[in-house]
């Protein structure tokens, strides 16, 4: 029986024994984050900023939470607390239509001024940061919702498509996107790829976590072993095994 | 365990909290049971199994060459090391067999005179347990992937039947024929399932990604279909109004008959409040689907938090339903897995595997007797 499930078991008599906590993880990139927020903190600090010439704000993926906060139910509940208090913000980034990029509300803004500074779309910019972003928390918008509630005109709306603060979803309804993240989107899918036959290649096709870090990156992989694996691991892409010698990161067999 | 024998003994707790307890414990050391096992009949993949709700006693099992065997799961040896012995079988040579694959099989709820076998011939039989022969047979037009007859009703005998055409039917068991169709979906139906807990609600599960609840009283229409954004529009365009973003393939109601729990092929199984049909937003993470017809998960009774076991691959995988924790993997089929029933007195698994045909019986280690 497992650890889990010897727990599990006597919870279910209310026999409560407790144990003093083990020794600390051996891997860092293990290493639980007690809630939500610290979690997507220091997903944000993995980002590589220099890259993109800090035009992007740094993105976290949903996946990398999971892979910090085990408990998936409890890791969606804050994150939406948290998407509903403003803090950040949810993106649908185009590839995989479970794949949500999170980020910092005051980051995405600074950046997004940044990024339409000079230009002319640069006043329905700031009214759309303005009054629209405070006021509807979701990842999409309508065109009733645009044009009635928030009072844009057709051209400003192709504005904002331009300034890429938008992106058409189908007719009459856009995504909220980040200006300039098509080149991080073609660095993750190639550095998750990249990951992913690293691991296809090893012999059992499997790798343990330490070595997987230590070993030089790969051309394909621009942001960071560290960033693409938490995202593997919370995708369920590869299984973690838990083994004496730390994690194992071994592919699937279906 | 002996503090709770005795508060049960003086009276000061509830004789069902000892039992669940007990029971928690025992699903929670489930393994592979050395000592028990089911004589092998079928000589191609097992697709359907079900155990009888009166005992529990005694497992139909449904072959994909059209053969239906029953065992006697009961150890009345003395011996640990146990067989369960098939008792008898619909084989080949039976007049009344299938002709093709037995896709369902399903004890008659109230007592084990009779039980009902769906195929891909386009038919439906009831057999009489005693003589084995088919005492009725109903004929579609298309094949059919499921059937479930409800296990609580009293007012009614219907048979819910899902086959590759859009429309569920029913079958009166009393008249001996179809009594209506509901109309709504637009794809083949791949599960029914009857609610435990309402006589007349029933949830039905199709290709086309949706997941209808049913009043079968009523002619208009379904009561609900299942969003799984919980009518945000926010979410995606093409998953609007959609249970999963695939095809969805198994329904199973909680014992309570409060929750749904519905698997699809995009690998994910959700919990639905079954009375206003909310999606609880439970993550379980990613659960392995890539079967082109029905899967049959089941779910514990009688636990004091409920597990579901549902088919992942060659290994079963055991969740709790409300948490969405994935407790364990079961390991021990050869070949991929299609179905598994929980029997509730014995907190037993038992599944069955595509090919070459096998039943499992999983049971806690320390079984009694």
């Amino acid at each position: 029986m497992n650890r889990r499930r010897r727990r599990l078991a006597s919870e279910a008599f209310g026999v409560k024994r407790r144990r003093a906590p083990g020794p600390a993880q051996a891997d860092p990139l293990r290493a639980g984050a007690g809630s939500a927020r610290e979690a997507v903190e220091a997903l944000v600090r993995l980002f590589p900023r220099g890259l993109f010439e800090d035009a992007l704000p740094p993105i976290a993926l949903r996946s990398q939470v999971y892979s910090l906060l085990p408990d998936r139910t409890l890791a969606d509940l804050q994150l939406k607390e948290l998407q509903e208090q403003g803090e950040i913000r949810i993106i649908q980034l185009g590839f995989d239509l479970d794949a949500h990029g999170i980020v910092f509300t005051e980051d995405y803004r600074t950046r997004v001024l940044k990024a339409c500074d000079g230009r002319p779309c640069a006043g329905v910019v700031q009214k759309f940061l303005a009054s629209v972003l405070p006021a509807c928390g979701d990842l999409s918008f309508q065109q009733d919702q645009m044009t009635q509630t928030y009072g844009f005109r057709d051209p400003e709306i192709t504005h904002l498509v331009n300034a890429g603060v938008l992106t058409v979803r189908d007719a009459g309804s856009w995504w909220l996107a980040v200006p300039g993240a098509g080149r991080f989107i073609k660095f993750f899918v190639k550095g998750r790829q990249a990951l992913l036959s690293m691991l296809r290649r090893a012999k059992y096709r499997e790798l343990l976590l330490s070595e997987l870090l230590g070993r030089r990156s790969p051309s394909a992989v621009r942001l960071g072993l560290a960033y693409h694996v938490h995202d593997l691991i919370g995708a369920q892409l590869v299984d973690c095994v838990p083994t004496s010698s730390g994690t194992l990161l071994r592919l699937p067999d279906t | 365990m002996l503090s709770f024998l005795s508060a049960r003994q003086s009276g000061l707790e509830d004789p069902l909290r000892l039992r669940r307890a007990q029971s928690t414990r025992r699903v929670l050391a489930l393994e592979l049971n050395k000592d028990r096992d089911v004589e092998r009949i079928h000589g191609s993949g097992v697709n359907t199994l079900d155990i009888e709700p009166v005992e529990g006693r005694y497992m139909l099992s449904g072959g994909s060459d059209g053969v239906i065997v029953l065992y006697d799961l009961e150890n009345s040896s003395r011996q640990p090391y146990y067989t369960c012995k098939a008792v008898c079988s619909v084989g080949r040579s039976h007049p009344d067999v299938h002709k093709y694959s037995v896709e369902t099989v399903q004890w008659y709820p109230h007592d084990t005179g009779m039980f009902t076998s769906s195929s891909f011939d386009k038919t439906l039989k009831v057999w009489d347990t005693n003589t084995l022969q088919a005492a009725d047979v109903f004929n579609f037009e298309e094949t059919v992937y499921s059937h479930h007859m409800s296990p609580a009703a009293t007012k009614h005998c219907l048979i819910a039947v899902g086959t590759r055409g859009p429309k569920v039917q029913l079958c009166d068991l009393k008249s001996g024929s179809c009594s209506h169709i509901l109309q709504g979906h637009r794809q083949e139906i791949l599960a029914v399932s009857w609610s435990p807990r309402h006589d007349y609600i029933l949830a039905t599960a199709s290709a086309d990604s949706r997941v209808n609840l049913w009043d079968v009283r009523r002619a208009s229409g379904c009561l609900l279909t299942l969003d799984q954004h919980n009518g945000k529009k926010s979410q995606a365009v093409e998953s609007a109004n959609t249970a999963h973003n695939g095809k969805v393939n198994g329904l199973c109601f909680t014992s309570d008959g409060l929750h749904l729990l519905t698997v699809g092929t995009d690998n994910r199984m959700r919990l639905w409040n079954s009375s206003n049909g909310e999606n609880t937003l439970v993550n379980y993470g990613k659960v392995c689907n890539d079967s082109r017809k029905g899967l049959k998960f089941t779910v514990s009774c009688g636990c004091s938090s409920e597990f579901v076991f549902v088919p992942y691959g060659s290994t079963i995988a055991v969740y709790a339903v409300h948490s969405g924790e994935q407790l364990t993997m079961l390991k021990g089929h050869y070949k991929s897995v299609d179905c598994c029933v929980f029997q509730s007195n014995f907190q037993a698994t038992t599944k069955s595997q595509l090919n070459p045909a096998f039943e499992d019986a999983w049971s806690s280690s320390d079984e009694e007797g």
